[in-house]
């Protein structure tokens, strides 16, 4: 137990430790802050990977470690889609995960926000026109926030999402 | 030709009628064997007690519109020597069936069913012939690797149904898993079967994330498809662009500068470091352990971050380029990533003594999901899963690559196979990377860190090549095409020789531990459905 405390006190706080990212590249439109609103303080995410290489899915997970911690902000991860205020879609749709999108979307409540994270899910990135592949996300169901990068660093998603619940002005 | 080894003169003492072809790849034997002597001969190899192979590869390739001929091919490597055989066959004109080696070599499993759906060749013999990468939906006589398939056909849907195996029986329930998970993870379905707690079954449909690399690889110049490899699976982002880039340069002859080796080395084992600091985290989050998560997610975040310092990209992308790397790291540069690395193995360490201090954390790794030895070698497990599991592989060791001919690494073994097991060698392997990272900055040569490409290949030239990256062996498999183009380009994440195994480690467990057997063993889907 002394050794776990000594730890704890020895590395001290680190959340925060990372280099902010620059407003998001892509806007947030002023509609979609109004719809957001309700999702103010609690944003519940659930990630739906539709066939990306992985490092998505490695970004999205470093947001809740120590450093980049979303939970201070009330972002946090639904283990279902009926639980989710917000779909994050990484990769493009590949066409065995085509049914499962459609079926992910429809059944996460209204209001719900659809994220694109990633250059695969917003344009297919490299696989763009493989067999297998049926298109980019937007295809299938409507995308309200893109968030370009391959992978995005986990700073960039940060910073969309806050400014998503940052209210108009 | 080389001189003649022991085990080529075995292979033409047992089976006379065999032809040795020129040697493709440094260490290896190749022979062109005819196709109903397939079964007896990979057996041969694979129970020989002075061979021993282990079954590595099996690749098919379409070589219209030049020869009407599908070529197949078997790499096997040799358990004492880590030599390489190469066994190859060619089916002539509109003949499409070849004998399975299934029933004899297990691991041969899925590599099959993988050329079944893919060329639409069929492994006869075969004991389990169901759609493997094509899922029930796809049309029928869709087989996109070969040359007549157009890489952007936009496919039709029909009605189809996997059929799982099924245990009936009172108090026996199934429970479906996936595609989509409860975690932040990747796309993959598991079916268990079970009788109260215990699972008496589980049974894996992949390849839901198939994005079809290996034909977009088809579309693509040898030099330019480094950014595709890389993006096979973004956690192996050095490992697999680097494996593609061996290949190409040995195709090119090209001669990669010493320094280039040594930087290689360094982004491999960085690599190496920030995987295994996660999965460690990630496997104690899985008995509900957060503390050890946290700490262990903070250091990763940490090397992350000196990956971003140093080459711009926290996953590393774009340093590995065919005839060096992209970027040269100064000396002075490479002192303190060595100073920060100590800093963080003295973290590590500290974090280490609580982790194995833990009672209730040791109660829940030992003895869960437990892969012995013989099932390990029936399914030719390799990485760090083998190596917990007694199989002592590691190429870095056995057929090194890039500078490791100088830089000797002391390979971790286990021989318990269960989860402590497998958290035991990353443990290891995190110390042994920070080491290697201090010789390399010891011994790194100067020069320059990267050769232009000078002349182009002849088409219809391959050649293999193979990376231990952190999660085992990556083999590329790369044959040239007309002007500098690829004709075929086949890859092997070590998951898609480890997730068959998976389902045999599960059984006698509970539900709740599988999550945990599945971080244990942290396969890729991407790498796996390419």
């Amino acid at each position: 137990m002394f050794r776990i405390i000594k730890k704890s006190l020895k590395i001290g706080v680190v959340t925060g430790q990372y280099r902010r990212a620059e407003k998001p590249a892509l806007p947030i439109s002023r509609k979609l802050k109004d719809n957001a609103k309700l999702f103010k303080r609690s944003l519940a995410i659930r990630e739906v990977d539709t066939g990306s290489c992985n490092a998505c899915e490695m970004e999205m997970n470093a947001l809740l470690n120590p450093v980049y911690d979303a939970e201070r902000f009330g972002i946090h991860i639904a283990a279902s889609p009926r639980h989710a205020d917000a779909l994050v879609v990484t990769g493009p749709v590949t066409v065995n995960m085509e049914r499962a999108l459609k079926d992910v979307h429809k059944q996460t409540p209204d209001p719900k926000i659809v994220i694109a994270l990633g250059d695969c899910a917003i344009d297919c990135g490299m696989f763009k026109g493989s067999y297998a592949v049926t298109g980019p996300v937007e295809r299938h169901i409507p995308v309200d926030i893109r968030i370009p990068g391959c992978p995005p660093r986990p700073a960039e998603i940060l910073e969309a999402l806050s400014e998503l619940r940052k209210s108009p002005v | 030709m080389t001189e003649a080894r022991p085990c080529d003169n075995l292979l033409k003492a047992a089976f006379p009628t065999i032809l040795q072809g020129d040697t493709i790849c440094g260490e290896s034997s190749h022979f062109q064997v005819p196709k109903d002597l397939l079964p007896t001969i990979t057996r041969y190899l694979h129970t020989q007690p002075n061979l021993r192979g282990r079954l590595t590869l099996i690749w098919a390739c379409d070589h219209r519109p030049v020869r009407d001929t599908y070529g197949l091919h078997y790499l096997f490597t040799l358990d004492a020597s880590h030599h390489w055989v190469v066994l190859s066959c060619e089916l002539a004109g509109n003949d499409r069936r070849f004998p399975s080696i299934t029933p004899h070599v297990h691991a041969a499993k899925w590599y099959e069913r993988e050329i079944r759906d893919m060329f639409g060749l069929i492994p006869e013999g075969h004991p389990d012939l169901r759609r493997l990468v094509r899922h029930d939906h796809w049309p029928k006589g869709t087989h996109p690797l070969r040359k007549d398939f157009p890489w952007n056909r936009v496919l039709g849907r029909q009605q189809g149904a996997y059929h799982f195996r099924r245990i009936e029986g009172e108090g026996v329930f199934e429970v479906p898993v996936g595609p989509i998970h409860a975690g932040i993870i990747e796309s993959g379905h598991f079916r268990f079967s079970v009788a109260g707690e215990p699972i008496m079954q589980l049974e894996l449909r992949l390849f839901w994330k198939h994005r079809g690399v290996e034909k977009l690889f088809e579309e693509q110049t040898l030099i330019g498809a480094v950014p595709l490899a890389e993006r096979v699976s973004g956690d192996t982002t050095v490992g697999h662009s680097l494996a593609y880039c061996q290949a190409v340069e040995t195709l090119l002859d090209l001669q990669v500068p010493r320094r280039a080796k040594y930087l290689r080395a360094l982004f491999l084992e960085l690599e190496r470091l920030y995987n295994h600091l996660g999965d460690i985290g990630a496997m104690c989050n899985d008995t509900a352990y957060a503390l050890a998560h946290a700490h262990c997610g903070r250091m990763k975040e940490r090397i992350m971050q000196l990956n971003d310092r140093l080459t711009g990209s926290r996953f590393l992308r774009g340093v590995i380029r065919v005839g060096g790397v992209t970027r040269d790291i100064e000396n002075r540069q490479l002192t303190n990533l060595v100073d920060e690395l100590n800093r963080i193995q003295q973290d590590f360490s500290e974090v280490g003594a609580i982790i194995f201090a833990n009672a209730s954390l040791t109660d829940r790794l030992e003895t869960t999901g437990v892969l012995d030895e013989q099932t390990a070698w029936d399914h030719a497990v390799m990485g760090v899963v083998g190596r917990a599991s007694g199989m002592d592989c590691d190429l870095r060791r056995d057929r090194p690559f890039a500078a490791y001919d100088e830089l000797p690494v002391n390979v971790a073994l286990y021989r318990y196979g269960d989860v402590r097991a497998r958290l035991r060698v990353r443990g290891d392997e995190i110390h042994e990377s920070i080491r290697l990272i201090r010789e390399i900055r010891s011994k790194i040569p100067d020069g320059p860190v990267a050769i232009e490409p000078s002349c182009s290949p002849n088409p219809g030239d391959w050649t293999l090549s193979a990376v231990e990256g952190w999660r085992g062996e990556i083999l590329y498999m790369v044959m040239a095409g007309e002007d500098g183009r690829i004709h075929r380009c086949k890859v092997r994440d070590p998951s898609f020789v480890n997730w068959p195994a998976i389902q045999w480690t599960v059984p006698g467990n509970i539900i709740p531990d599988f999550p945990l057997i599945n971080k244990s063993f942290n396969l890729s889907y991407a790498g796996n459905d390419l």
